[in-house]
Formats: structure tokens, C-alpha cells, sequence
């Protein structure tokens, strides 16, 4: 079995977002890039999972576990958004500029 | 023992889950007084603290036990993290109570946020495999994340929150990347035993590293962003400027302890194999450190602010002492906790200078404070003094141990550079002791009103104090005892 398209695939989009946190304004899209990124280290982890063919599973098993987790980070990192359109009427990461240096 | 599901490797995190549970649900049922909350919490933390002293008697230096097939480590490492990760935690619900108890129904959550960010912590040190060691991280982060934000109508808590998420969750992907491609170069996840990733490592000569080292480095770079090192540690002056006055010493103590503690398990027990590629990365980390924590605090005018500008010093003197490797975890182990308190310490006396609810504590407040309020202004002093290392506290003890360690291991250099920046963060640490003593407040300045200390806050004062000068006084017996405390 060849895993270079997956990896490659993984790397790309792992790029893509960090890409995305560092030049996106819109707290929500930065939010989406964190989990462009976490989806490339699942493509990773299935991929090498496979290749390795180890029984246990365990690329498997630790997507599910990044999947579930990140479905939480998600939960408070939107809740976290919400609370400060609530308090600024903006989700625009380059307003918030109360504390610097 | 690899593979028996013994419920009591994992005790302690049972302890504080139950305690939240139970926590939560008597806050729902019974609606009680703000005391409650405070015998469920301290019974929960209680007995981690019991379970963890239990674990160290039976397994200081022993070799490493794993559990539940292989996830769970059971040795002198997790055992003294617990030690010192509970009891820290108490410290923190001491300080951050008038917090807790302002927030009406909600304290209940932020007492059961310190307790699951305690069980993180304490998972990320006894974690023997890499899946655990990311839920511990998340488990810890994201109530991290939480509770920097828990006044939710100020809008530089929210600011100082989201930062933070945002960051953290970044370093969390970064992390994750890095153990995806040490698991494709090594085949496996597990740390220890036959064919775990230390096994594999010490028994196989590697031709072509680069994923592994691509690996390394990754992992190097999430945990670096949980200890706030330079050149990670942009978010730590804003969440811990930003964050509320009660919980900022909590946040701040508590991610040190849980990233070191996670990044000496994986450095040196699990990749220690390849010591010759990550100390020269861990050596320069810890230079940047110090030199950037040093210089930028030099600068700020917000006591919290100057506090996190030295808390990325304090990274880089700890991570000098994993230059020497397994040598010098215990000395990592001694600066950590004696840093650890101080600076919940000198956290509890801003919140008490500028408000629990406060983020910004400018100098400002702090001109006078040493006629206004004598005691809090001597604790301050103490702690400020033991963070720029003088002798006689427990900041000059560990970083001439953890200068020793280093220069053991062949950095003269590094030490050199942190011995200077040593010099150079006296000017900013008696910046604040002049300003206490011998500064007068403006005229017409709007001081907050006479600083407020509750009966927790001064518990916590007495033992950052105690703890400073029995440790700077005598720290043999703790160095001592520290050397047990090793990954193996």
C-alpha cells in the first residue's frame, strides 16, 4: 500500500490551515482553519494507521478520539465567539486590540 | 502489570470527577449556600492529594508501571505532579474564592472548572501514551480557556478568552501533527513497554529521521505554547492581563506545572534516545526565554502584565534544567514548584490591589501600597524577591539548581545568558518594590478602594510565604526527595 497521496493530501491541507489562522479576520473562519488542521492530522493518522497494519488500531482510534475532542474544542471556542458579538457586535479577531505589548 | 484494568492508577482523576459530578449536581438539586461547594471541592481535592502521597510512597523511584494497556503511567513522576498539582489547585480556589463566590449560581461551575483543569494536569503527567496525554491537554486547556473568561461582561476577559482559545487550540493542532508523524516513524503511540515508542527508539538505529525529527519538532513547538516560551508565548501577557484578578494565578501556576511535567515525561523518558536532537532546540528555547521575557518586561507599566513577561523567563530558567536531560528533572521538578506558588502568590496580592473582577492592575494602584496595606506589600515583596532569585528564598535555590544542572550537562553558555537576564529582571521586579514603598499615590487618582483580602487569600499569602522561605532557607531535604520523582 502506498500512503503518499494521503500524506501529501494531509500536508496540503494542514497548510491550508494555518494558512487560514494567520491571515483570516472573522473569528468564526479561523475557528473553521483549526479544524482544517485537525482534519489533516486525521488524514495522517488513518493513513499511517493502515500502512503500519498494527491490530490494535491505534490511528484509528486516535482520529476518533481528535474527531470527539475537537467536536468539544468547537463547542467552547464558538461559545467563546458568541460572547464577544454579544459584547462588541463583532467577531473580528483584528478589533481586539484592548491589550498589546 | 501491562494490560490489568486497575481502577487504582487512575484514582486520583476518579476522586476529582466524582467531585464534580457531585458538585454540579447538588448545585442543581439543593441550591446551597457558597460553604458546600467548598466541602465538596476540598473533599475532592482532598483525595487526590491522598491518592497521589498513597501512589509516591508505594512507587517513588520504582520503575514505571503502565495500566489500562499501556495508557497510564504509575510512578514517583505522576505521583509527585499529583502532590503538587492538587494542593495548588486548593490554593487556587483559596485565592480566587471572593471570584467564585461573587459570580452567584455560576461559582459552582468555576469551582468545578479548577477541579477538571486539576485532573487534566495531572492526567497530562501521568499519561503514558500519546492519546492520553492529548486528552489530559484538552481536558486541562479548555478549562483553562473557560475560566479566563469567566466574567463574561467584561470585554477584556472575553478578549484575553478567546486569545487564548485560539492560540491554544493552533498549538493543540501542532501538537497533534507532531505525534502523528513520531507515531508514523515509530509505530506506535505507547511510551513504554515492548515496542512502545522508548523501546522502538533505543533498539533501532533510525537511517532516514526526518519524520521523526519533523515529529519532534512539532511536539516541541505545541508544548512550548502551553509553557508560554519564547518565541510561543505571545498569548500569555494578554490572557494573563486580561483574565479576572482571582484566577489569573491559577491559570498561570497551573500551566506551567502541567507542560512541564508533560514535556520532561516525553523529552527525556520517551525520546530521550534522541537527546542529541531536541537539547540543542530545548537550550535555544530556553536562551529566547529568558532574554525575551527579561527585556519585554522591563517595559510594562501593568503589574500582570510584568508578572507574564517574567513567567516566560521563568520558562526559560526551568527548561535550562531539561537541557541536562534525566539529570536534571528533579531540579526542574524543585524551581517548578517553588515557582509555582510564588507566583499564585504574587497573582492573589494583584487581585487583591486591583479587584477580583479586575484584569489591568496599572502600577499605579500599587504606588503606596506599602503604608495602605503593610502585609500585603511585604508578601509581595517576597514573592518578587524570590522570583528575581535572591538568596535566602526558594528562587535563589532553584535556579543555582537548575544553573548546576545545566552546566553539568555542557551549557556554559546558556547559563551565561541566564545569569545575565537573572541580573537584568532585578530592574523590573524592584521597579514594583519601589513603587510599593516609596512612591506616593498621584493626586486625584481614582485608587480602587482599600485593597480587599479575604481569610483565603491571606491562607494562600502565609503558605506562598512559608513555602519561600523554608525552601530558600533549607531547600537540601526537597532536592533531595525530588530525585525520586523521575520518568523512567
Amino acid at each position: 500500500m502506498t500512503v503518499n497521496q494521503f500524506l501529501i493530501l494531509g500536508a496540503l491541507l494542514f497548510s491550508l490551515g494555518v494558512y487560514g489562522v494567520l491571515v483570516r479576520r472573522n473569528a468564526v473562519a479561523v475557528l473553521l482553519s483549526i479544524e482544517l488542521m485537525l482534519a489533516a492530522v486525521n488524514i495522517n493518522l488513518v493513513a499511517f494507521g493502515s500502512l503500519l497494519g498494527d491490530t490494535l488500531h491505534t490511528g484509528h482510534i486516535f482520529a476518533l478520539f481528535v474527531i470527539t475532542v475537537a467536536a468539544a474544542e468547537v463547542g467552547i471556542g464558538l461559545a467563546i465567539v458568541i460572547l464577544i458579538f454579544r459584547n462588541r457586535s463583532s467577531a473580528n479577531v483584528d478589533e481586539l486590540d484592548l491589550m498589546k505589548w | 502489570m501491562n494490560g490489568s484494568l486497575t481502577f487504582l492508577s487512575v484514582a486520583p482523576e476518579i476522586a476529582l470527577a466524582a467531585a464534580v459530578v457531585l458538585l454540579l449536581l447538588v448545585e442543581v438539586t439543593f441550591k446551597p449556600r457558597a460553604w458546600a461547594w467548598a466541602v465538596v471541592a476540598g473533599a475532592g481535592l482532598a483525595a487526590g492529594t491522598a491518592l497521589s502521597a498513597w501512589q509516591w510512597v508505594a512507587h517513588r523511584g520504582a520503575d514505571t508501571g503502565t495500566f489500562w494497556n499501556g495508557m497510564i503511567a504509575v510512578d514517583g513522576f505522576a505521583a509527585l505532579a499529583g502532590l503538587l498539582v492538587f494542593p495548588l489547585a486548593g490554593l487556587g480556589l483559596m485565592s480566587a474564592w471572593r471570584l467564585a463566590a461573587s459570580q452567584g449560581r455560576r461559582g459552582a461551575e468555576f469551582i468545578a472548572l479548577v477541579l477538571l483543569a486539576a485532573a487534566g494536569a495531572h492526567l497530562m503527567a501521568a499519561a503514558a501514551d500519546f492519546i492520553m496525554l492529548f486528552i489530559g491537554l484538552e481536558v486541562f486547556s479548555l478549562s483553562l480557556y473557560v475560566l479566563a473568561g469567566f466574567t463574561r461582561e467584561r470585554v477584556d476577559a472575553d478578549e484575553a478568552s478567546l486569545k487564548y482559545f485560539l492560540l491554544g487550540a493552533f498549538a493543540s493542532a501542532v501538537f497533534l501533527y507532531g505525534v502523528a508523524l513520531v507515531f508514523a516513524a515509530t509505530g506506535s503511540t505507547t511510551f513504554y513497554g515492548d515496542g512502545g515508542i522508548a523501546d522502538y527508539l533505543a533498539g533501532t538505529v533510525i537511517f532516514r529521521p526526518g519524520v521523526l525529527l519533523a515529529g519532534l519538532a512539532l511536539l516541541l513547538v505545541g508544548l512550548a505554547f502551553k509553557v508560554s516560551a519564547a518565541p510561543f508565548h505571545v498569548w500569555a501577557p494578554d490572557v494573563y492581563q486580561g483574565a479576572p484578578g482571582g484566577v489569573t494565578g491559577f491559570l498561570a501556576a497551573a500551566a506551567k506545572v502541567a507542560g512541564f511535567a508533560a514535556l520532561a515525561r516525553v523529552l527525556t523518558a520517551v525520546l530521550g534516545a534522541r537527546a542529541d536532537d531536541w537539547v540543542p532546540a530545548v537550550a535555544v528555547l530556553a536562551a529566547a526565554s529568558v532574554v525575551v521575557g527579561t527585556l519585554l518586561a522591563i517595559v510594562q507599566d501593568d503589574v500582570k502584565r510584568l508578572l507574564a513577561y517574567s513567567s516566560v523567563a521563568h520558562a526559560g530558567f526551568i527548561l535550562t534544567a531539561l537541557v541536562a536531560g534525566r539529570g536534571g528533572v528533579g531540579d526542574m521538578w524543585f524551581y517548578l514548584a517553588t515557582y509555582a506558588v510564588q507566583v499564585l502568590g504574587a497573582f492573589t496580592v494583584a487581585a487583591a490591589v486591583s479587584g477580583d473582577r479586575a484584569g489591568r492592575s496599572p502600577l499605579a494602584h500599587w504606588a503606596g501600597l506599602g503604608r495602605r496595606a503593610p502585609w500585603l506589600a511585604a508578601a509581595m515583596t517576597l514573592m518578587l524577591l524570590a522570583m528575581a532569585g535572591i538568596p535566602l528564598t526558594a528562587g535563589f535555590a532553584g535556579k543555582v539548581a537548575v544553573f548546576r544542572a545545566a552546566i553539568d550537562a555542557g551549557y556554559l553558555w546558556l547559563v551565561i545568558v541566564a545569569v545575565l537576564a537573572t541580573v537584568a529582571g532585578l530592574f523590573f521586579y524592584l521597579r514594583v518594590i519601589v513603587a510599593m514603598y516609596l512612591a506616593s499615590p498621584e493626586e486625584g487618582a481614582s485608587l480602587p478602594a482599600s485593597p480587599a483580602v479575604g481569610w483565603g487569600a491571606r491562607f494562600v499569602l502565609a503558605v506562598a510565604a512559608a513555602a519561600t522561605l523554608v525552601f530558600g532557607i533549607a531547600p537540601w531535604p526537597l532536592l533531595e526527595v525530588l530525585r525520586d520523582a523521575l520518568p523512567l
